[in-house]
């Protein structure tokens, strides 16, 4: 419990460093993660049902030859590349949100250095500390944000394109 | 010939009467002259008598003065005397207190000297004393506890005073004194007090209030941070208090019975608090940006509205198409119904003219589906590209302050450097969640458009399948 709180305390302070624009960018990596989590329970789980369904509903179709079905086919597939395409471009807009956060963080920062400058007159370094603190650990955060959730979603990306051709590929068309 | 044979006697007659003329004429002046002395003379003997006893007086009186000057001569040499003898006399004083002046000076450099050598190591700790009083007085200044405890300082400058002028010996009190205030400083930094005093709040009321002293760090009344002001002997509250985590650790402290609470002190008892008040708030931070900023910002609140109309509008046809995905009537208040509508009204059309029909009624539909979304987007774009605006109309601003005041001040390019840093960050506040509205807009209208695209022939195929079966089946 103590070191529990000891952790909290260690954060709390980081976050406290870093200033606000830190808490918003914790909060942006924090909800693309659980999306990206979500997709992958998507993906590992709840997608084998709907391919199942998608599949079944295919085979089951007596005419696989006509213009209709042809259509329907097309419409099978598109309903199973929606839901693994589902929120991709959100959580993609996120990972670029995360140094364009981390930019503003240090212009932020700067800002404060600056107002240490005004206040004080000097370019003491030590007073300045605070605010080249508060612009270079932003930066950071969103550097890491954005690349933890880079590779993430091409592969999500990628693994959606691969299981789309795989559903086309499952629903055969006899001539 | 005849006047020139004149006689003797006529001649001396003649004589007579000029002189008489001129014996008149002299009578006469003498008379004028002497008018003072003499009576009138009765004849020239006369006269001429008169003017020897004149003489014979005059002579006398000539003598008299005579004596009498000779007589002032004597007595002004008796007084020159006197006056010289007055000048000798100073002139030998005069010496005599030179002389004087000359031992005592001497004298007194020895009494110095030996005044010097018999204090010895005592005039160090006077000298000791003297500082430490000094240092402890401007201690005190900033010193929190001098808000509890006032009057300290006027002893300590007294007694700095009174030693530096090394004619007075500190007396045993006084020692004792700065070493009792001395010690009551370090007994009262481990402590914390609560007192009762008057505190100037923000609006400049001066009330009564709790005070609560954290060692020799803070003050703290009503879940706020003081100041304290030495030139003033006040106390005030700060107008701009530390953020919310500190302010409750502030509460925690004032709401304690006792117990051991966390609390965010200023270990340079006071003045970073202090310098808070300088640091501008959000408001006099976007007015640093200026113009371009104010534009920014105007770009900002359209392109949110924009959002926020598109993202009603959107979310209302996505629950339409939805519906009309679950049931089988076509209705024209959505894209999809009205897609789905063509097959309607053309019942015997062959497939690809269909096809065609139903391109041509999607195309319609997508205008409306992705409307306005490009705009966000260039919003989305433009507001960092005016933040860069107001960056270098900030640095020439900066760039100008420097031609023409130097570099010498940093406050003064210290200004102009903020203005151009505000608008970037305005910029990017504008364009960042623009960034992420456009792309989950973006996502909603591609999903219905997807749904239109793919699934609306699908749609219509199965319907048409199942209606040409049941009609099979009829038939």
């Amino acid at each position: 419990m103590v070191a529990l709180m000891e952790m909290l305390d260690v954060i709390t302070e980081f976050m406290d460093t870093g200033g606000q624009v830190l808490t918003v960018i914790a909060a942006v990596i924090f909800i693309m993660w659980l999306m990206i989590f979500e997709r992958f329970v998507f993906v590992f789980y709840s997608y084998k049902a709907v391919k199942k369904h998608l599949l079944a509903s295919w085979d089951a179709r007596k005419d696989q030859t006509s213009w209709y079905s042809e259509h329907i086919r097309t419409a099978l597939i598109s309903r199973g590349a929606t839901k693994l395409n589902r929120n991709l471009v959100l959580i993609q807009s996120l990972v670029v949100l995360c140094p364009l956060l981390g930019l503003l963080g240090t212009v932020t920062g700067m800002i404060e250095v600056f107002d240490v400058m005004a206040i004080s007159g000097s370019g003491n370094a030590r007073s300045m500390a605070s605010g080249v603190s508060r612009a270079t650990i932003p930066t950071m955060a969103g550097m890491v944000g954005s690349l933890s959730g880079v590779f993430t979603v091409t592969w999500l990306r990628r693994h959606a394109q691969k299981e789309t051709e795989l559903l086309a590929d499952g629903m055969t068309v006899n001539h | 010939m005849t006047t020139s044979i004149l006689s003797l006697p006529t001649l001396n007659k003649l004589g007579g009467a000029v002189k008489q003329v001129f014996t008149t004429a002299a009578v006469s002046f003498t008379l004028l002259a002497g008018a003072a002395h003499a009576e009138q003379a009765a004849n020239l003997d006369q006269l001429l008598k008169q003017l020897e006893q004149g003489k014979v007086a005059q002579s006398a009186q000539n003598k008299a003065r005579e004596a009498e000057f000779k007589a002032k001569v004597n007595q002004q040499q008796g007084m020159l005397n006197d006056i010289r003898a007055q000048r000798d006399s100073a002139l030998k004083l005069s010496a005599q207190l030179e002389q004087n002046f000359e031992e005592n000076e001497i004298t007194l450099a020895n009494k110095g000297d030996a005044l010097d050598k018999r204090l010895g190591e005592l005039k160090e700790l006077f000298g000791v004393l003297q500082q430490v009083s000094g240092d402890t007085r401007s201690k005190f200044q900033t010193s929190v506890i001098s808000a509890q405890i006032p009057g300290r300082g006027e002893f300590l400058d007294q007694f700095a005073q009174s030693m530096g002028s090394s004619s007075k010996l500190a007396s045993i009190e006084e020692i004792e004194r700065l070493w009792f205030e001395l010690q009551r400083e370090m007994t009262q930094s481990g402590k914390v007090v609560k007192f009762n005093r008057d505190v100037v709040m923000a609006n400049g009321e001066s009330k009564p209030a709790e005070v609560i002293r954290v060692g020799g760090f803070n003050l703290i009344a009503n879940g706020q941070y003081l100041e304290y002001i030495d030139e003033t002997g006040t106390v005030a509250e700060l107008i701009r208090q530390p953020s919310t985590r500190y302010l409750n650790s502030v509460d925690a402290l004032i709401n304690s019975q006792g117990e051991t609470t966390a609390f965010a002190v200023d270990p340079t008892g006071g003045s970073i608090l202090s310098l808070l008040v300088q640091a501008p708030d959000t408001r006099e931070r976007i007015d640093q940006g200026g113009p371009v900023g104010y534009i920014i910002l105007g770009i900002g609140l359209v392109g949110l509205l924009i959002a926020l109309e598109r993202l009603i509008s959107l979310m209302i046809i996505g629950r339409k198409v939805n519906r009309q995905l679950a049931s089988d009537t076509a209705s024209d208040d959505n894209p999809l119904g009205r897609v789905m509508q063509v097959k309607d009204k053309h019942p015997d059309l062959d497939t690809e003219t269909l096809e065609l029909k139903l391109s041509e009624s999607i195309l319609r539909e997508l205008p409306k589906l992705s409307s306005k979304l490009g705009l966000i987007k260039i919003i989305s774009v433009v507001a960092p590209l005016i933040g860069l605006l107001g960056t270098v109309t900030g640095m020439i601003t900066t760039f100008q302050a420097i031609t023409l005041f130097g570099t010498g001040d940093p406050k003064l390019m210290a200004g102009g450097i903020s203005q151009a840093l505000v608008t970037t960050v305005l910029g990017l506040v504008v364009a960042i969640p623009m960034v992420f509205i456009f792309a989950y807009l973006n996502g909603r209208s591609k999903n219905i458009i997807n749904i239109l695209q793919q699934e609306s022939t699908g749609i219509i195929a199965e319907r048409s399948e199942r209606e040409e079966q049941a009609a099979s089946q009829g038939a």
